[in-house]
């Protein structure tokens, strides 16, 4: 291995001394975007993990090293009440935007055959994207309130006859937020996978007679699988990270792990956030650790 | 099969999904027009009035109702926006240029740049602070809080571009080389046309990601507000109707943008066009 690596090597340096300059080009390209990512990126998270050692007093922190932030997160209600909040919500919105969103991205990736309508209809599904992202969350409220649309529009049908309360500052209403939010990155990637299954397999499989949930089960669904995942990869990493939806929908009732980081900066805890976030970038690596076993994101592209 | 049926339920469905993303926001925009100052956000309309839309621009008599500090914000927040967008395009642009060469370590250089559009914002935001915060420098939004954006949205002109690549024909740039252009030449004249609609989409992403980004932005801008910032400040206080005003101007803002992205595209793309066909002939 390394013999024929040298082999190679000194092979290119005689045959053309041109392209010996090549590799130190490549490292030209890279070194900014490196650079910047170290620097920017990966020194700010390590500083986090540092800091989490950090001993926390009422008002400034000190570098001295100590476990105490860490025992004091893990013996809290709060916080490990946050930790599995998060990760409830997280599963729910993962399944719920799953759910929401398969079926569209199937009528778009494969039932909508005119290329230009089924751009169309993605695009349609983008648009609100160009809305503030807290704008967004934000327009819920007028949504799901005691006097809202919703709850408006069933009162005047006669569906009920008096508004429901649970829609708007509950888990509820979080999870209704998130699903609305985050379910267009799910329906991307699967349309795009959909929309690359080659119809001559589909059309085979009707006529050898396969009726369309058969087709479903062993074609369409295990083909569009590296779309779930990636849209997976994108929900989770935008769900696991959020404290804003849940600070605006739920009225203080629903605590993330976001949310604790965001409460103790505020109050200058910074060795405990710290310790938060360690514990959300764990918990977030796991989770994309896991997903990119399935799927190789590079080959994707 | 019935799949007639199935296609009928599906397209029901997706009407009905559409309705979903759409419905929240059309409900703000029905009730910025509630009146003011007394309307509240929610129905039913009282009177309809455009007295939100004068309110956001101080054109209404004072009322117990604070402005939305959006003047300085949006002004902030487009300059952070255009720095990220220059930037990040640039470093995306020169990282997968690298990438089209294969190169040891690829794959680690690959994941630390993507990471940076895997980690959520509050938890670079809050290391950023701490190293601010350690090494005694002042947060401000076009510092710290520009470093954390572009760290954000480089990842994704990296990918961008990286797309482009890949369905680009090297044999152009080559046939420049064997002519003996200089490969900063054949880049400026022959690649970077050719790669141009990749680029804009890439500031489009970089511009649009960066003027709504604010999880990264809380806690690294320090004091100045951009405008998400301003916006997430009315989350604590009584919401009023301004801020669904508000929402409705900043979309169309986003849908001008939109439309110039798209004319803009359109000239590119007729000019690769005409490229092409100059080519041949």
């Amino acid at each position: 291995m390394t013999m024929a690596a040298t082999s190679h090597d000194t092979s290119v340096g005689t045959a053309a001394p041109s392209t010996r300059k090549q590799p130190d080009r490549t490292a030209l390209l890279l070194a900014p975007g490196v650079l910047w990512m170290l620097l920017f990126l990966v020194a700010p998270i390590l500083m986090m993990v540092y800091v989490s050692f950090w001993t926390q007093t009422t008002f400034k922190i000190e570098p001295t090293l100590t476990l105490k932030s860490w025992v004091t997160f893990f013996t809290s209600d709060t916080y490990l009440g946050a930790l599995w909040t998060t990760i409830r919500i997280w599963l729910i919105v993962l399944v719920s935007t799953l759910l929401v969103g398969y079926p569209a991205a199937l009528f778009v990736g494969l039932f909508v055959k005119n290329k230009t309508l089924s751009t169309a209809l993605l695009v349609l599904c983008v648009i609100p994207f160009w809305t503030s992202f807290l704008i967004r969350v934000l327009a819920w409220r007028p949504m799901l309130g005691k006097e809202g649309a919703i709850n408006m529009i069933l009162m005047k049908i006669g569906v009920i006859t008096q508004p429901i309360e649970v829609l708007l500052f509950s888990e509820l209403s979080v999870i209704i937020g998130m699903t609305q939010i985050y379910c267009v990155f799910m329906v991307g990637p699967i349309a795009f996978m959909l929309g690359r299954i080659d119809p001559s397999v589909i059309e085979a499989a009707q006529d050898l007679g396969a009726g369309f949930w058969r087709i479903f089960r062993t074609i369409i669904l295990p083909l569009s699988m590296p779309g779930v995942v990636v849209g997976a990869i994108f929900v989770s990493v935008m769900v696991l990270g959020e404290f804003a939806t849940s600070a605006a929908l739920s009225g203080r009732k629903v605590n993330l792990l976001g949310n604790i980081i965001v409460t103790q900066v505020g109050s200058l805890k910074w060795a405990f956030a710290a310790v938060a976030g360690v514990v959300l970038t764990i918990l977030m690596g796991a989770v994309v650790a896991a997903l990119l076993r399935v799927v190789d994101l590079r080959k994707e592209l | 099969m019935n799949a007639s049926g199935i296609k009928l339920g599906l397209g029901f469905y997706t009407a009905l999904f559409i309705v979903f993303l759409y419905g929240p926001l059309a409900v703000l925009a029905i009730l910025s027009f509630q009146t003011g100052p007394e309307g509240g956000p929610q129905f039913p309309i009282i009177e309809w009035s455009t007295y939100w839309y004068k309110h956001l621009f101080g054109l209404t008599p004072p009322s117990r109702i604070a402005p939305l500090p959006i003047e300085q914000a949006l002004v902030r927040s487009l300059v952070l926006a255009v720095m990220t967008m220059i930037v990040s395009t640039v470093l995306g642009v020169t990282a997968a240029q690298a990438f089209r060469r294969k190169f040891r370590g690829s794959g680690v250089v690959f994941y630390l740049i993507v990471l940076g559009m895997m980690v959520p914002g509050v938890l670079v935001g809050l290391g950023m602070a701490l190293v601010a915060n350690t090494l005694g420098i002042d947060r401000h939004w076009w510092g710290t809080a520009f470093v954390l954006h572009v760290v954000y949205t480089f990842p994704f002109a990296f990918l961008v571009m990286l797309a482009i690549f890949n369905r680009f024909d090297p044999s152009v740039e080559e046939a420049a080389w064997s002519l003996g252009v200089t490969p900063a030449r054949t880049f400026r004249k022959i690649t970077f046309p050719l790669i141009f609609p990749g680029v804009l989409s890439a500031m489009l992403f970089a511009f649009t990601l960066s003027y709504d980004e604010f999880s990264r932005t809380l806690f690294a801008s320090g004091r100045d507000l951009t405008l998400p910032l301003a916006i997430y400040g009315t989350f604590s206080v009584e919401v009023h109707p301004n801020v669904f005003a508000f929402g409705v101007l900043t979309t169309l803002f986003s849908f001008a943008l939109l439309g110039t992205y798209a004319v803009l595209m359109g000239l590119s793309v007729r000019r690769a066009k005409r490229m092409a066909i100059q080519e041949e002939a």
